[in-house]
């Protein structure tokens, strides 16, 4: 799934969802940072981490709840860099979502994926 | 790190082609407005990027050494990081 496995190449794994405000926007501010290094770069939400992708929220809340910057600002500084955003079937169901719930653009991926991933990046970094 | 105020004489000297201001703006924003902007000058041309984050100087260094570019300087004057970059890729 790297596009170009010649490329540094950087996994972010997000855990948090949206009960913790705070934790939600770095993942994307390293990830546009990685980007604009040139780097290949995906975020992974896994377990309450895809909640911060629907759609219903990503205008709602930011790092600091409803203050500042809403999550779509952050989200889309990544996407726009060429970040891609990565979730799997069991942390959908886990958040009782399905992929329409989420903003666009969102790619479906399942464990063996996942590892692979991680096994072929250069670094790996879990939130 | 350079002291606070002080002037590099041969930055001073140099001219940009482009300028990006990024006072006030916090991280990751400078160096994605830059990664975008650099993109619109020719190789060889230089940009000069103004920031006020406290993390920019090593921020940039990263940024132009694992994208290949080449950073000229860096002065400081007051708050204001001034920091030219030459696009070599």
């Amino acid at each position: 799934m790297w596009a170009d496995e010649s490329e540094t190449k950087i996994l972010y794994v997000q855990t948090h969802g949206i009960t913790d405000p705070g934790r939600s926007a770095t993942p994307f501010f390293l990830a546009a940072s990685a980007a604009a290094m040139e780097f290949e770069v995906m975020i992974y939400f896994t377990m309450y981490g895809p909640t911060l992708l629907r759609k219903d929220v990503v205008d709602k809340i930011g790092p600091k709840g409803d203050q500042g910057q809403p999550l779509r600002y952050f989200i889309e500084q990544a996407t726009g860099l060429g970040v891609r955003l990565l979730v799997c079937q069991p942390s959908l169901d886990l958040n009782d979502l399905s992929l329409d719930d989420l903003i666009d653009g969102v790619e479906m991926i399942g464990g063996a994926a996942f590892n692979s991933l991680a096994a072929s990046a250069d670094a790996v970094i879990s939130f | 790190m350079i002291p606070k105020g002080d002037v590099v004489p041969e930055l001073s000297a140099a001219v940009a082609d482009l300028v990006v201001d990024c006072t006030g703006l916090a991280c990751p924003l400078p160096v994605v407005k830059t990664a975008q902007a650099i993109k619109n000058l020719a190789r060889g041309q230089v940009l000069e990027l103004l920031a006020t984050d406290p993390g920019v100087e090593p921020d940039m260094r990263a940024w132009s050494s694992r994208t290949g570019n080449d950073l000229l300087g860096i002065d400081k004057q007051a708050d204001v990081f001034r920091i030219l970059i030459r696009r070599v890729k």
